[in-house]
């Protein structure tokens, strides 16, 4: 095992601010907010890219300004494996790796060595659809081509003792020796109570959780996480998810991945229902993203 | 930008036929999902204006300047900008009055996410995403024309 400690980067998740995006916030307000928290990269999803799937050269050429100008560096860009966009029976293989290889192509054109891609799923706990191997293993070729790692993500109420993760994610990963497929470890897996305003909410099953040592064998696999969060309070301290103990486990263990930092509290469900809420949204979404990032600062050092 | 609500005001007007009458009205709707949709996930419900239910089948959709059915656009291979509005077309003789309307709408999408398959593969149902996100939409809006 390599020993050496780990520098993971201190990354944003676009996504925190999307109740914002193109309703108070341009994408050049959003890179000016995360370049003020000093974070130096960023998950960006294919949604966000103006006439995707076919971007325009001068959109291209802004993004790298923005990249540029602001300083931050593209980590991961979230898509989707999506095999049921038609009625009636799912999409052949086929049909999903020319989706998949479009995605691969525009990550690699904006800089992203990473993705969160998301497999068809048939229950709360993610359980994958039956089948997925075949249309994946299909486009391994094509991700080593385009240099990105296909990541599924971790997310609550889904551990890292779900069996699908083992007995089937895992299992892949072993049986093709691939280094393009692996996971994005959302740490609200390791949350352990609701977060304030949020008791009420139907996501809210806390019996069972990832504990924070169980992520060590899976840091292999992991390029990036979602540094998930419901609240950090005016302390820098996020009081439902083990911060300092997770990604002590992970620096100690060599992990020099991204954490990037997406936010999920209460507000994104009600926004949009009225003007007191949405300002809301404007003051709190931006400010808990900050308090954020110094929390990350704090427990990295950097 | 548009506006913060999923029914957007701004858009929100009679519209006229070839001889100057007003045969309809027309608003804009953006949905407040943190990602677009290719137009084939969605699943378009029925209007209600004032309490007056108008059938889902007989709703124009325009997008990007063409016009759409409900029908036409489950075949439809475009993906639905992220907060690009949609522009619901609606015919009704004489239109609205000046004044204010209550306008609701129903939406769906389907997305294979923390949840089970669409139960309706036929695409009839509003998706399987309501019990997350919910589908119902309203909005008073104030109509000047």
């Amino acid at each position: 095992m390599d020993t050496k400690l780990g520098h993971p980067r201190r990354g944003i998740c676009l996504y925190s601010y999307h109740n914002l995006l193109g309703k108070s916030m341009t994408l050049e307000d959003a890179f000016l907010e995360m370049y003020d928290t000093g974070a130096s990269c960023f998950e960006f999803l294919t949604s966000y890219i103006p006439n995707y799937p076919n971007p325009t050269p001068e959109w291209i050429d802004k993004y790298w300004r923005l990249c540029d100008k602001y300083k931050l560096q593209p980590s991961e860009l979230g898509h989707w494996a999506e095999n049921h966009l038609h009625r009636g029976p799912g999409m052949t293989d086929d049909d999903v790796v020319e989706e998949l290889k479009q995605d691969f192509r525009l990550a690699n054109l904006l800089g992203f060595k990473a993705l969160r891609t998301k497999i068809t799923c048939t229950n709360v706990l993610c359980d994958p659809e039956p089948g997925w191997q075949s249309y994946i293993e299909k486009a391994l070729p094509y991700a080593e081509k385009y240099d990105v790692r296909m990541q599924n993500e971790v997310h609550l109420p889904t551990t890292l003792h779900t069996p699908h993760i083992k007995d089937e994610y895992l299992d892949f990963i072993h049986r093709t020796k691939t280094e393009h497929f692996g996971f994005n470890i959302d740490f609200g897996t390791f949350q352990y109570r609701a977060a304030k305003g949020m008791e009420d909410m139907p996501m809210c099953h806390f019996e069972d959780i990832t504990k924070p040592e169980e992520i060590v064998d899976f840091l292999p696999y992991s390029y990036a996480c979602h540094a998930k969060f419901t609240y950090v309070n005016e302390n820098f301290v996020e009081e439902t998810i083990p911060y300092p103990e997770v990604i002590k486990l992970m620096i100690d263990n060599g992990w020099s991945g991204d954490l990037l930092s997406e936010y999920e509290g209460a507000i994104r469900f009600f926004a949009e229902e009225g003007p007191a809420q949405f300002g809301q949204a404007m003051v709190e979404i931006p400010e808990q993203v900050r308090r954020h990032q110094i929390m990350l600062r704090n427990i990295l050092g950097y | 930008m548009v506006e913060f609500q999923t029914i957007q005001q701004r858009g929100f007007h009679n519209t006229y036929d070839e001889n100057g009458e007003i045969d309809g009205f027309e608003f804009r709707f953006v949905p407040k999902y943190y990602k677009g949709y290719w137009f084939t996930q969605c699943r378009f419900g029925n209007v209600t204006v004032d309490g007056e239910v108008f059938d889902r089948d007989s709703l124009i959709f325009e997008y990007d300047g063409i016009e759409y059915t409900r029908e036409e656009m489950f075949d439809l291979n475009k993906y639905w900008q992220f907060r690009e509005p949609l522009i619901y077309k609606i015919k009704k003789k004489g239109g609205l009055s000046i004044g204010y309307h209550d306008v609701s709408l129903q939406f769906g999408w389907v997305l294979n996410y923390n949840g089970s398959l669409e139960a309706e593969p036929d695409g009839s149902g509003l998706g399987n995403m309501a019990h997350m996100f919910g589908v119902d939409h309203q909005r008073k809006m104030l109509l000047c024309r």
